[in-house]
């Protein structure tokens, strides 16, 4: 589904250049569930921005489903996004002045959706992921379980072929991070290509496969076919 | 997006840091507030200005002797050696469309009755005064139409003379004295109070040609013409600039209309107005720079949604458009406040000082109001230009 | 915590936020550039009228005939009256010790004509003493010549633009004019230099008094000018004119005097309040920019939680947080009223610039009224959120919630 060739992005930090990623090669098929892991400054966060098109390699290829998109202007970017990725937040980034409801709506908003649309949608979701009592909550009347698992309804809501998840579980406790884990996998099972940033290595081994990363570079990436750890 | 969704937004971050929002809002609506009371009161002005000048019917035509070329009073009413004749206001009655004609003399005399005297304007006019100046006899009639040469001595005093030389009695058929001759007062005028300074109570009417012997004049001060309404203005000016120039041989005399006057009246009270709308509009400005300031504080701090809603794939427009329509809500806002509050100030000191003329010009309101929401969206435009041109990833990832 | 550490630590936090700073400044700055340009102008306007007025000389008395008795009404301007003023009645006045000049007035309007040029103008019967009461200058010839004011001379003294549109370039004075019907020599041209309103001498013809009654047919006169003798004569001046006619016209009280300081009172009356009023409505901005800051100092408070916290932690009593964050809403104020203030006078100093005969002078007060109430502003809309940063409590504002 994912082809990524050559990319490279640097930064310059101070008079240094970073180079955040160095070459990467990567190729990603559909359904799959990765991890993505490495030391601080390795630049797995910058490949997930580059996989979520909110940053632009400096050079290389990017091509999802055969399609090159290092081409595409900022605003079409943008519109890609809206279909194809759902993103999910280490802080959850909802909107503190809407309410659960209202931020799971967000993309549908942008879209242009009438209000009784969004509302069945969103009534539908916050259903199915046990919020229905939430739903006219403010973020900070929610539990940080509860804030993550409406992130993620957000994000799956215009049901985007990939997700990508930045430390979902890094401010939450074991027990509800165990949770949203669980909705994660199961949106992968139902055939949802994921993709997850993590430094938590109990939850990178989960993955199917598991790349790690070292100054920029990819430097193991090994695939389990077994999915057992899953459960 | 949607137009309600935008302003679900824009209110839903007004609302939620209320105290800022308010502020900015007030800031605006005292600028608003002022422009409409200030302009209230120039329009009460302009009303009370033009009232005053249309007292005397708005169809009227003044012609004085000497060519005046500047403003204020020409010499020439006070002498000359072309004069205005009695001859020459007969004549202007028979041009057509010119319903009625009143030589005007005016000079300055104690009247006296019995023991008491006072100093007062007298008027020498004819019987068409009620029907040209608008002003009623209130009791009694008028003077009569007679042959001008063979006027009788007889007088149409104010009401304000009533009181002075007859308080408490019938002044009909009584005789006063003015200079030298006696006159018998056949009709009290209405009372109409002061008129541009003048007061239209203090004054005895009496038969142009008596006022000229009285005042040893051969001459008139003014004519004033009475011409049917609806009736081109322009082309009655010319013939009696035609007329007069016939019979006098040249142009030694001024016409002025009442629209002439009002025209000019109203366009010096309107540039009043202008001005001061705009020494209101200085508090507009500033206010407009409030709302810059704080929508720029306010894309500050929500930078991190801003990238969060360019990851949910929201474009440039869309962003943009999102704060525009936070300052235009937020100057909207404190332009209706502003709006109610100059009404209300100038309708209660309207209320408790009925003497005060105070109009509001809708026009103004309704220019204030749009300015208002335009500082505001263009106070608004560059803080959501800078929102919306910032790249994702730095947007995420600020503190 | 010494002042100047204070001073220093609140202008940090100002320039630490470099464009919201420059904001206020701006905002403020508008405020007071406006009532300083308006002040002064209205006081320039002001000082131009009253200036006008003392070039006329400030001790003069007209005397017209008739009287009103409505109170605030006109003067009868237009006065004819039954018994008229004359010019006895003028000389009589000479009697007064109390007043220096006398002139006796006709005013008319006829057609003034040399070879093939007419023009209608104003056409004023005086004497001598006119030159000296109203203070004329003469540009060529000279002023009417002292002379028995019965007599009917005909001479004239032409009026600057009169003459220049009569003669063009040529020399008037010697030549002979003709005023309505009647030929009169011209022995003088007025300068139009140092003329006041309310007394225009370039469009006029001058001629004496008994010539301009002979021209109008008219035995009366339009008015009596009086010059006292000095400011303080003035009242005496006045009681002297009122007993002398009142002797002349059987004991009537028939003429109406108008006062020039009076009349000049009365300007200067209007025109202060007018600037007063004007000042007034400019300093609403200066509310308006006393908003903004109370608006930007309280959100600069809540996000300064942490640091107010650390202050606090640190040992800062509450009476010193609010002291920084008051001291901070008074720089910004007072920065803004100066840089208005120096906006303001130079855009006088322009206005002087193009308009070079308008005097332009910022009132002292207006300066000085513009910097208080910036210091008041300040002072106002600083101290709440002063006292909100102050009440925070440390735990709450460390963690910056």
């Amino acid at each position: 589904m994912i082809e990524l060739q050559d990319i490279c992005r640097s930064f310059v930090v101070g008079d240094e250049t970073v180079h955040a990623l160095d070459h990467v090669t990567l190729d990603i098929a559909k359904g799959e569930y990765i991890s993505i892991m490495g030391a601080s400054g390795s630049g797995k966060s910058t490949l997930l921005n580059m996989l979520g098109l909110l940053d632009e390699p400096n050079s290389g290829s990017y091509q999802f489903q055969g399609k090159e998109l290092t081409t595409l202007s900022e605003e079409k970017r943008a519109a890609f996004r809206r279909e194809n990725i759902g993103f999910i937040f280490q802080s959850f980034h909802l909107i503190p002045r809407l309410t659960a409801a209202g931020n799971l709506e967000l993309p549908l908003m942008l879209m242009g959706m009438s209000p009784a649309e969004r509302r069945k949608r969103s009534t539908k979701v916050l259903a199915d992921l046990g919020l229905s009592d939430r739903a006219h909550h403010l973020p900070k009347q929610l539990s940080g379980g509860q804030q993550q698992r409406v992130a993620i309804a957000r994000a799956m809501i215009l049901k985007p072929p990939m997700l990508l998840a930045d430390e979902p579980t890094g401010n939450l406790d074991t027990h509800s991070g165990t949770e949203v884990v669980k909705i994660l996998e199961a949106l992968n099972v139902s055939g949802i290509t994921l993709v997850v940033v993590t430094h938590d290595v109990a939850l990178g081994r989960r993955a199917h496969r598991r790349i790690r990363m070292l100054d920029g570079k990819i430097v193991q990436d090994e695939s389990s076919r077994s999915n057992e750890s899953a459960t | 997006m949607r137009t309600a969704d935008y302003a679900m937004l824009a209110f839903s971050s007004l609302r939620f840091s209320r105290l800022r929002t308010y502020l900015t809002a007030l800031g605006i609506a005292v600028g608003i507030a002022a422009v409409v009371l200030l302009t209230a009161l120039g329009g009460g002005a302009q009303d009370y200005m033009l009232g005053q000048f249309t007292q005397f019917g708005a169809h009227i035509i003044a012609v004085n002797p000497g060519k005046t070329t500047t403003m204020g009073v020409s010499g020439a009413v006070i002498s000359n050696i072309r004069p205005l004749s009695l001859e020459d206001a007969e004549g202007l009655r028979r041009i057509p469309n010119v319903r009625s004609s009143v030589p005007v003399v005016q000079g300055n005399s104690p009247v006296e009755h019995g023991n008491r005297t006072r100093w007062t304007f007298v008027i020498g006019v004819n019987h068409e005064v009620p029907q040209t100046w608008k002003i009623n006899v209130a009791q009694g009639r008028f003077l009569p139409n007679e042959k001008l040469e063979q006027a009788r001595n007889l007088a149409v005093i104010g009401y304000k003379i009533k009181q002075e030389l007859f308080p408490g009695r019938n002044p009909l058929g009584e005789f006063i004295r003015i200079g030298q001759e006696r006159f018998r007062v056949i009709g009290v005028m209405e009372s109409k109070g002061q008129v541009l300074g003048f007061d239209m109570d203090d004054i005895v009417y009496i038969p142009v040609y008596r006022a000229m012997s009285l005042y040893n004049r051969e001459s008139l001060m003014e004519v004033d013409l009475l011409y049917a309404a609806g009736r081109d203005e322009k082309q009655i000016v010319e013939r009696i600039k035609k007329y007069l120039i016939e019979r006098h041989g040249g142009e030694d005399f001024t016409i002025t209309s009442q629209t002439d006057i009002l025209g000019t009246l109203g366009s010096i009270l309107t540039i009043l107005t202008a001005v001061v709308a705009g020494l209101g509009s200085i508090s507009l400005l500033v206010g407009g720079v409030g709302i810059f300031t704080i929508m720029s504080i306010a894309v500050n701090e929500r930078i991190k949604e801003i990238g969060l809603l360019r990851a949910l794939g929201a474009s440039k427009r869309q962003i943009t458009l999102l704060f525009l329509f936070e300052a235009a809500v937020l100057s909207g806002l404190g332009g209706v406040a502003g709006m109610l509050t100059g009404l209300s100030i100038a309708w209660l000191m309207h209320f408790f000082i009925p003497a005060l003329p105070v109009s509001v010009s809708w026009d103004y309101v309704l220019l204030a109001e749009i300015i208002a929401i335009a500082t505001g969206m263009v106070a608004g435009l560059l803080p959501a230009r800078k929102a919306a041109s910032m790249a994702p990833v730095e947007a995420l990832r600020s503190e | 915590m010494r002042a100047s550490d204070n001073l220093q630590f609140s202008g940090r936090a100002l320039t630490a936020y470099p464009m919201r700073t420059g904001l206020i400044l701006l905002a403020m700055s508008i405020g007071v550039a406006s009532v300083i340009i308006l002040t002064t102008l209205g006081e320039g306007a002001r000082q131009y009228v009253v200036g006008q007025f003392q070039m006329l000389g400030s001790h003069l008395l007209f005397v017209l005939p008739g009287r009103t008795e409505t109170t605030g009404g006109l003067p009868p301007l237009l006065g004819t009256s039954p018994r008229d003023l004359t010019i006895d009645d003028a000389l009589a006045l000479k009697r007064s010790r109390s007043v220096q000049y006398v002139s006796p007035n006709v005013t008319g309007a006829a057609p003034v004509s040399y070879g093939a040029r007419e023009r209608e103008v104003m056409v004023f019967g005086t004497n001598n003493e006119l030159f000296d009461a109203v203070e004329l200058k003469i540009l060529k010839g000279q002023f009417l010549p002292e002379a028995d004011p019965r007599d009917a001379v005909s001479i004239s003294v032409l009026g600057e633009t009169l003459a220049k549109e009569l003669f063009g370039k040529k020399h008037p004075v010697g030549e002979w004019i003709r005023v309505g019907d009647h030929r009169f020599r011209v022995i003088g041209v007025l300068s139009s230099e140092g003329q006041s309103i309310g007394m225009d001498m370039k469009d006029v013809v001058i001629i004496p008094v008994a010539s301009a009654q002979s021209l109008f047919n008219i035995p009366s006169l339009y008015r009596i000018i009086v010059k006292a003798r000095s400011k303080e004569a003035l009242d005496q001046a006045e009681k002297d004119v009122i007993k002398i006619i009142r002797a002349r016209h059987d004991g009537d009280d028939d003429v109406t005097i108008l006062r020039q300081d009076a009349l000049l009172k009365t300007f200067d009356g209007i025109l202060k309040t007018l600037t007063w009023a004007v000042a007034g409505v400019a300093a609403i901005s200066l509310i308006v920019a006393g908003i903004l800051i109370m608006n930007v100092m309280l959100v600069s408070v809540s996000q300064r939680k942490a640091e107010i916290g650390l202050l606090k932690a640190l040992g800062a009593p509450t009476r010193q947080v609010m002291t920084l964050f008051l001291s901070e809403a008074l720089m910004l104020s007072l920065a803004g009223g100066l840089i208005g203030l120096a906006l303001g006078l130079f855009s006088a100093k322009m206005v002087t610039f193009w308009i070079a005969d308008f005097p332009v002078q910022t009132p002292m007060w207006a300066i000085g009224a513009a910097l208080l109430v910036t210091v008041v502003t300040g002072l106002v809309f600083g101290s709440i959120p002063a006292r909100q940063a102050a009440k925070l409590n440390p735990v709450i504002a460390l963690s910056g919630k």
